[in-house]
């Protein structure tokens, strides 16, 4: 069994929690404008009634980018189910393996902890787990569920503040004015791929050699 | 709405349960198990998923404007900045602004703004059969174009002919397919003249039937 390390004290917990804190702060800029922008396209192309819940379940369901932004287009056509199935897989089959690097460092966790984990496990959320420093295990899980927590703050108001100001906006403004406005901003998904991609890519060359 | 409700909720889940549980494979791959991997798997992942990801941007690229050179303009700035930053946000907001200016700038059309009017009218009925903009469709497939592309309902639809007179009775019943399909205002234009009929609409008619 995995060594238990003594619970950790007060001040100890404190001193993680706020290390977890400002590794986030990246993420937070990241995920309430990336967020915000999947909002505001799934309010302003996909064509659905409350998009202000949608919004909200959507981000909260799926913590995930590329999910968000991948979505718009096929509901706004209203594909068949299983097609947004095949397309949500392909997109997010690089998660699978997220999950071998923690497979070691999370045994023992309770069963709910570990749900919310992996239901956190996103590029972001897996860069900062897998660089964190904590080695005893209670002290490590603590951080990783902090970070988790965090950063699903984070993406879920992004997400529901951009449908929601598009749903303000949509009763003082012309819809078609509206989406006009935000022309372009679809090539944000474009440039997830792109980044997405070049890391990998970084990755590849530095095992390579 | 409770259709459109239904679809959403199905949106959600299905991406709730293809999502999760890509992220908990290896979970459940080796629950009971010691931790070993074996290399291959994660030989295979360093792999397939950059191969995957090539092939969406390649298919993403196929939605935009790829005949130009302004899309790789904006994804070449977006690579280079996660290069030198390597910072997502950065490099995102960089390639997206960029875009966006060279929407704006009229560099290239923007999906909803795609010309359906007069100028440029994208259904034209011709002797082979209907043509939507410049490939041989059905008129079931002209209005799925037309939903696709969200020419707003209230649009007038302006629908070429070669010659009015022998294609009086299909654009009769296509301009009342259009109507069905909540495109109340159709015309029909000639090379030479605009003729410009009344709507259609279908409800009328019924009540004239009555």
């Amino acid at each position: 069994m995995s060594q238990r390390s003594s619970p950790l004290a007060p001040r100890e917990r404190r001193a993680v929690v706020r290390r977890a804190f400002f590794d986030s702060i990246p993420v937070l800029m990241g995920y309430t404008t990336m967020g915000f922008v999947a909002g505001v396209l799934l309010a302003a192309r996909a064509g659905v009634s409350c998009a202000t819940l949608w919004g909200l379940l959507t981000s909260a369901a799926c913590v995930s980018g590329t999910y968000s932004f991948a979505i718009v287009q096929p509901v706004a056509e209203r594909v068949p189910l299983a097609v947004i199935a095949a397309m949500v897989a392909s997109v997010n089959f690089r998660y699978a393996f997220y999950g071998f690097t923690m497979l070691g460092r999370w045994k023992g966790v309770p069963f709910l902890k570990k749900a919310f984990l992996v239901h956190m496990l996103t590029d972001e959320n897996f860069a900062l787990e897998a660089a964190c420093r904590y080695r005893a295990p209670s002290a490590h899980l603590l951080y990783c569920l902090s970070v988790s927590a965090m950063n699903f703050l984070y993406w879920v108001a992004g997400v529901t503040a951009g449908t929601f100001a598009v749903a303000v906006l949509q009763g003082a403004m012309d819809p078609d004015v509206l989406r006009s406005r935000t022309n372009g901003m679809e090539f944000a998904m474009v440039a997830l791929f792109l980044v997405i991609f070049t890391d990998q890519m970084k990755g590849f060359l530095r095992n390579g050699r | 709405m409770g259709d459109d409700f239904l679809y959403m909720l199905g949106v959600v889940a299905v991406g709730w349960a293809v999502t999760v549980g890509m992220r908990a494979l290896p979970f459940l791959l080796f629950a009971g198990r010691r931790r070993e991997i074996p290399p291959q798997v994660e030989r295979f992942g360093a792999l397939v998923s950059p191969v995957i990801i090539a092939a969406l941007i390649v298919y993403s690229y196929s939605g935009l404007q790829w005949r130009t050179a302004w899309p790789y303009l904006a994804g070449a700035l977006t690579v280079a900045v996660q290069l030198w930053k390597g910072s997502p946000l950065a490099s995102i907001a960089a390639g997206t602004a960029l875009y966006m200016c060279l929407v704006s700038c009229g560099c290239m059309t923007a999906e909803s703004e795609m010309e359906y009017g007069m100028a440029h009218p994208l259904i034209r009925m011709t002797e082979k059969g209907m043509k939507f903009q410049d490939r041989y469709v059905t008129p079931q497939q002209a209005i799925k174009e037309l939903e696709r592309r969200r020419v707003p309902h209230d649009a007038t639809i302006h629908i070429l002919v070669d010659d009015e007179n022998a294609y009086r009775r299909a654009s009769l019943v296509f301009r009342g397919m259009l109507a069905k399909a909540g495109y109340a205002r159709s015309v029909l234009i000639t090379e030479k003249r605009a003729s410009s009929s009344s709507p259609i609409q279908p409800e009328k008619r019924k009540d004239v039937g009555r």
